[in-house]
């Protein structure tokens, strides 16, 4: 028992000497060793690495992407002197550590700033150069492959690597905005217009077509109609014509009778007649027939 | 990290792991390493060899352990041997790596859908975020949902920070909010806000899944979803009048089409109806003709065989069927004294309107056409002057 805890501390004592004197180096990160405040050796691969315990510490700095979004868009003015508000976001990499710790130290705001400096200097560039509508639709992927290029070759400097630069947001300004409203609204108004002219012009069009079909349907009845009678007629004519055409005294006689039956029928018929009549001739002379 | 240490004792029902097989590998990994077993120290007292090797076995036991960690059926675990990616690991199950310091795990959760959103009202953001300009200059607000999960554990844990100090996502969210602008503002205003919310969308994904790839993000983009698309509230009404003017148009449209279909039978009908009608007419005129000529053609036939009896006959039935119905005077003009005939009387007693005027006494009748005569006085009936 008296062995054991010496020889425990021993053992835990040995593991914290350890710990002082070896580091790994992540994957995700560069190591720089420093002596004194002075970088000594810059380890950009991970792994299992020795240092001095208490004469050497490690500061690590991250090797993967990072983004600068901070939401604060830059007031930047268009050609046309269109004041707008541009939000770009930022990815980029440390590439050369032993630069990057020269120019801003373990500091990484510093670096933040002069990236987002440099970024928003050029998309003032950019923009100034082009009309609002470019910078929306028509020019944006080349606006932002620009920037990058040209933040790229600044950032190298301070050995960073700009990945990406892109735009997020443009927004107009409060007084451009009322007039955008406006504009919209009125272009808005004009197509209400167009639509409900279109359907009064198509609805009279349909309309027109109605009675324009309404009247050559009742035409051509109205003809087809007329025919049929004509013919009826004309048969009717036919059928007379050949009866009584084959006796055209008797028929005269015969219709002439009818004719008289069908005009006197009635009391209020007043017929003066003369005697001398043929109906009469017997009535003043039994004997007539026989002259 | 969060240390996986299975509990004793029936953790898994489906073949719980040998666990002295699973010492047995260790202190095998665990040679590789130190150089072959360590050297038994010569025991100086049996009692404190014993505990010393006994607490030392513990701990080494405890060490060993501690590298034991389950991988789940949506997870997969990332292994660094000193700070070097090793591996991953997909299988689900029981697995061990030798424990740190000389091996560490990252147990990354790939197959859990993460969503974000971006412009909704109500998170964290403000209603700006929805705020879009298009291509024809019209401000519009959207809404999206972002749906993704990780395809490469490896990408997403080495290659990118994905969060900034104060925890935002900086993946993810910045690609959806470029993105959907930039299609945006491509499209016109009518096309966001009608047909084209699909198409966006999908497009929106391809642009993110393109950008996420350039930064090496191991996220792959399951769905964008535009959850609502509405122009600024400034200009809704408007917005909505032309909407409801498309009705309109519509309707107008429609109460013309029901004037067509009002109109167009109805004339039809009336075009059936008078074509009906004339071919009845036709009919008509034909049958009668028939009928006319029929009973004229059997009269005729007796007639030729006896013509001036029967006209003789036809004649006196005739003249006697109108002296019956009719009001008669007669009138001998031989008598040369002038005849009085009381027509007005006559036709003041009928009230008649307008008496047909006398016509020459032909030999044959005179009609004199009066209203209906009272025919109860035989006294002024029939009068015979001489």
């Amino acid at each position: 028992m008296n062995r054991i805890l010496p020889t425990l501390a021993v053992i835990l004592i040995g593991l914290f000497v350890l710990s002082l004197s070896f580091f790994t180096v992540d994957q995700r990160q560069f190591a720089v060793v420093f002596q004194f405040s002075e970088a000594r050796r810059v380890l950009s691969e991970p792994g299992f690495h020795f240092k001095i315990p208490l004469l050497q510490e490690v500061r690590y700095f991250d090797k993967r992407i990072q983004t600068i979004d901070e939401n604060i868009p830059a007031r930047i003015q268009t050609i046309e002197k269109m004041n707008v508000r541009a939000d770009s976001y930022i990815k980029w990499r440390i590439v050369d550590v032993g630069r990057y710790y020269k120019a801003v130290g373990t500091d990484q705001r510093k670096a933040v700033d002069r990236l987002r400096n440099t970024v928003n200097n050029m998309l003032r560039d950019e923009f100034g150069k082009r009309t609002v509508q470019d910078v929306i639709s028509g020019k944006r992927d080349e606006v932002m492959d620009r920037v990058r290029k040209v933040a790229d070759v600044d950032a190298s400097r301070i050995g960073v690597r700009v990945i990406d630069v892109r735009i997020k947001r443009v927004e107009l300004e409060d007084s451009t905005l009322t007039s955008v409203y406006e504009r919209m609204q009125s272009e808005r108004k004009a197509v209400a217009n167009q639509l409900r002219a279109q359907g009064a012009a198509e609805a009279e069009k349909i309309k027109a077509d109605a009675d324009r079909q309404r009247e050559v349907t009742l035409a051509n009845a109205y003809n087809k109609a007329q025919q049929l009678k004509g013919e009826g007629d004309g048969r009717a004519a036919a059928i007379y014509g050949t009866t009584y055409g084959a006796h055209p005294e008797f028929y005269a006689f015969y219709k002439s009778l009818d004719a008289y039956k069908e005009s006197f029928r009635k009391k209020s018929d007043l017929l003066v007649v003369d005697p001398s009549a043929e109906f009469f001739k017997y009535m003043k002379n039994s004997r007539a027939g026989s002259k | 990290m969060s240390q996986n240490d299975p509990q004793w004792g029936g953790r898994r029902n489906d073949g719980p792991p040998d666990l002295d097989e699973i010492i047995r590998r260790a202190s095998q990994r665990l040679s590789r390493f130190f150089g072959g077993n360590r050297p038994s120290s010569p025991g100086r007292g049996p009692a404190g060899s014993a505990g010393l090797i006994a607490i030392v076995g513990v701990v080494l036991v405890l060490w060993g352990a501690s590298g034991l960690y389950v991988v789940d059926e949506r997870e997969n675990a990332v292994i660094l041997r000193f700070g070097r990616y090793v591996n991953t690991v997909e299988n689900s199950g029981l697995h061990w790596h030798v424990p740190w310091p000389i091996e560490r795990r990252e147990i990354v959760n790939m197959t859990e859908i993460r969503s974000l959103e971006v412009g909704v009202q109500g998170s964290t953001s403000t209603s700006d975020e929805a705020m879009m300009l298009t291509g024809d200059q019209n401000l519009i607000e959207v809404q999206l949902e972002v749906q993704y999960t990780l395809n490469s554990a490896k990408d997403y844990v080495f290659n990118n920070r994905v969060l900034d100090p104060s925890g935002r996502d900086m993946i993810v969210k910045p690609a959806a909010e470029t993105a959907i602008r930039e299609v945006v503002g491509k499209s016109k205003v009518d096309y966001v806000l009608n047909e084209g919310r699909g198409q966006i969308a999908e497009e929106t994904r391809a642009l993110m899944q393109e950008l996420l790839d350039r930064y090496g993000a191991g996220v792959s983009i399951a769905r964008v979803n535009i959850s609502d698309v509405q122009p600024p509230e400034q200009v809704q009404a408007s917005f909505a009048d032309a909407v409801k003017a498309r009705q309109d148009r519509q309707r107008l449209v429609n109460e013309g089409r029901a004037y067509a279909n009002d109109v167009i039978p109805k004339a039809e009908g009336a075009a059936a109806r008078l074509l009906e009608e004339a071919e009845g007419y036709k009919q008509r005129v034909v049958a009668q003709a028939e009928g006319d000529t029929a009973r004229f053609k059997a009269v005729a036939a007796e007639y030729t065989k006896a013509p001036q009896v029967t006209r003789d006959r036809m004649y006196l039935e005739t003249m006697q069927q109108i002296f019956q119905s009719t009001t008669k005077v007669l009138v001998d003009q031989k008598a040369g004294s002038l005849l009085y005939l009381p027509l007005d009387k006559l036709i003041q007693q009928t009230g008649a309107e307008t008496p047909a005027s006398p016509a020459q006494p032909a030999p044959g009748a005179a009609p004199v056409s009066t209203a209906p005569a009272d025919t109860s006085s035989p006294e002024r009936g029939e009068r015979f002057g001489r």
